[in-house]
């Protein structure tokens, strides 16, 4: 059986590879993929304790994880259509109105 | 090294890729696609884990339903590449801002890193490895029992984040 | 080096089922070429073999030999990739499909092997999630073709598939409720016997509805008429394949057979008690289930043939405010019959 520590440590590369990724991106829809990145590094996280407790609780709360990402998704689509009228652009630097 | 092994280390290899490659790519699509297939192979690792119902899940809800939202955005939006990234590693990273944030997460992912590889199975109950967390019916019972309340709200949550996505993305007429 | 015969027999079937889906998909075409032709008063291929039975297999000689093309503004590696997701998603849904018991291939096993790929415990949980990855092949292949009638197709797809398969998923959880088991072959074990002597224990006379909630949303899930708006003729040419030739064309053909196959198999287990048919010994049992399969896919071809086209708004009106409330109530009286007579 795999170490519980290699899970973990291949959920850290994955949420730091996220974190990444929405610091360096100047792309809404790019930056909304690393955050989903990041919160699948953390279910994997919940499952992968989960699984070494004997419990079924870290897959119960991964479930309410993707619901949460598909919410964010959803909502933050919908932003993403509506700035990109208003810019035509989906750098989030052309954003800054209300910013001095 | 058993079969096991070598599937995590295969799986491990894949997800880890393609994420790279998401954050990588200029191309939108290409970056969902292989989020897509990042997706799956953490599919593979949660069946790894004993968890086949979160496993398809996991397919359902991410790779089928939210990574098709996307797919529909980035068609609708036909979102232009990004402008090419100047040549040479430093200036391809822009601004001394973000240089400086590529140092940062980097920091952080050895933080990160440093910090799990610490967790020692000695933590955890020796036997409790042994139970088996893939049953369904488990699963049912104790989401809608302990976490009764938390479903509720979710489903409001889901709710609302409807009605409002709904709301904003709507042409004013 | 010794060899398992238990793993040699599970290659051979897993070889078997692989190529009985091919060989079906062609019967398919012939046959939805045969019944058209019928309900049209025409007579249809009879030039190749009986009949005109190896008219599929003239197709795909032809259609090897023609040039693979690619429009110039396509985007070539999301255009070479999408026709096999296309065909990957739709061999891989029959992975967990029981077809019979199990058999010791004539005595040469110690052990014998059930006909079925794997038995998981959340199958029918794996069927939703691989029919959830088809549109990717389709919503891919309108995108990367840079043609508007693909990306019409695509769009029109995409929206369509996921609209119905919230019922599909519905009609699902109310067999899921019935049996207590998510495994394809507990489901169809669940539904042996007979009420009075006569009427077999198919949970299609306990679930009438969710049968007709599924078969609606099976079909519209294959893009099949009347509801195949990503490829209406009239109005886009071919729809997300429009751009397509030569062989990625036939993976396209070959993946919406494979995909009818496996709704009409799904749906046999499910509602029609899969094998279990009153007649035949234990190890034929597979006959049953080859008729019951044939059976709807027939149905769909008739149906094909005779129907008109929905108009797409009336599709998305239909999918949201009549079969998702229907799903929904039939789901609520299932689970309060369950507990009222336990």
């Amino acid at each position: 059986m795999i170490p519980l520590n290699h899970y973990l440590i291949l959920s850290a590369i994955l949420f730091a590879i996220g974190t990444t990724g929405v610091f360096l991106r100047r792309n809404l829809i790019t930056m909304l993929l690393s955050v989903e990145i990041m919160l699948n590094a953390v279910n994997l996280t919940f499952v992968a304790v989960g699984r070494y407790l004997g419990t079924v609780d870290g897959q119960i709360i991964t479930f309410f994880v993707m619901t949460v990402a598909a919410a964010e998704a959803a909502v933050g689509l919908a932003l993403v259509i509506s700035l990109f009228r208003h810019r035509e652009t989906l750098n989030p630097d052309a954003f800054s109105s209300l910013k001095w | 090294m058993d079969a096991s092994a070598i599937a995590f280390y295969i799986f491990a290899a894949i997800t880890v890729v393609a994420s790279l490659g998401v954050v990588g790519q200029r191309n939108p699509m290409y970056s969902v696609m292989l989020l897509i297939t990042s997706f799956g192979a953490l599919a593979g690792l949660y069946v790894l884990l004993d968890a086949p119902f979160t496993a398809v899940t996991q397919i359902i809800i991410y790779a089928g339903a939210i990574m098709v939202l996307f797919l529909f955005v980035v068609m609708l939006l036909n979102v232009p590449r990004e402008e090419p990234a100047p040549s040479g590693v430093l200036a391809a990273l822009g601004p001394r801002g973000m240089q400086a944030a590529t140092v940062l997460s980097l920091v952080l992912g050895l933080e990160i890193v440093w910090a799990l590889s610490k967790v020692n199975r000695g933590w955890f109950a020796q036997d409790a490895a042994a139970t088996s967390v893939s049953s369904v019916t488990l699963i049912g019972t104790t989401l809608f029992t302990r976490h009764a309340f938390a479903f509720e709200a979710t489903s409001i949550l889901i709710l609302v984040a409807m009605v409002g996505a709904v709301v904003i993305a709507r042409r004013e007429r | 080096m010794s060899v398992d015969p238990q793993i040699v027999a599970q290659l051979g079937l897993i070889f078997v089922i692989f190529n009985m889906l091919v060989l079906s998909a062609a019967f398919m075409v012939w046959m939805e070429r045969k019944v058209c032709a019928y309900i049209q008063d025409r007579v249809g291929p009879n030039r190749v073999g009986f009949e005109g039975v190896l008219q599929p297999f003239a197709d795909v000689i032809k259609l090897m030999f023609k040039e693979q093309l690619r429009p110039k503004a396509a985007d070539a590696v999301l255009f070479a990739i999408a026709p096999v997701i296309s065909a990957c998603a739709a061999f891989a849904a029959f992975s967990v499909i029981p077809f019979g018991t199990s058999t010791t291939v004539f005595g040469l096993l110690d052990e014998p092997i059930p006909l079925q790929v794997t038995d998981v415990n959340v199958a029918v949980l794996v069927i939703f999630a691989i029919a959830s990855m088809g549109v990717y092949g389709i919503v891919l292949a309108g995108w990367s073709s840079n043609s508007k009638y693909s990306l019409l197709g695509a769009l029109r797809s995409a929206a369509q598939m996921i609209s119905y398969e919230l019922s599909y998923g519905l009609a699902l959880a109310a067999v899921i409720m019935l049996a207590g088991s998510l495994s394809l072959r507990d489901i169809v074990l669940n539904q042996s016997g007979t009420w009075w002597g006569f009427i077999p224990k198919w949970y299609v006379f306990l679930q009438p509805i969710g049968f007709f909630v599924y078969m609606v949303a099976g079909v519209a899930e294959t893009n099949r008429a009347p509801f195949d708006f990503p490829e209406a003729e009239q109005e886009l040419v071919a729809g997300y394949h429009t751009e397509y030739s030569s062989m990625s064309f036939a993976l396209f053909f070959l993946a919406e057979y494979v995909n009818m196959v496996t709704v009409a198999a799904v749906a046999t287990s499910l509602y029609l008690g899969g094998w279990l048919g009153p007649f035949l010994p234990d190890w034929l049992a597979w006959v049953w289930f080859l008729v019951k399969v044939f059976l709807i896919l027939f149905f769909y071809v008739w149906m094909r043939w005779t129907l008109p086209r929905y108009r797409y708004d009336q599709l998305m009106e239909f999918g949201w405010k009549w079969l998702l409330p229907v799903g929904v109530l039939n789901l609520l009286a299932t689970a309060a019959l369950i507990l009222w007579l336990g």
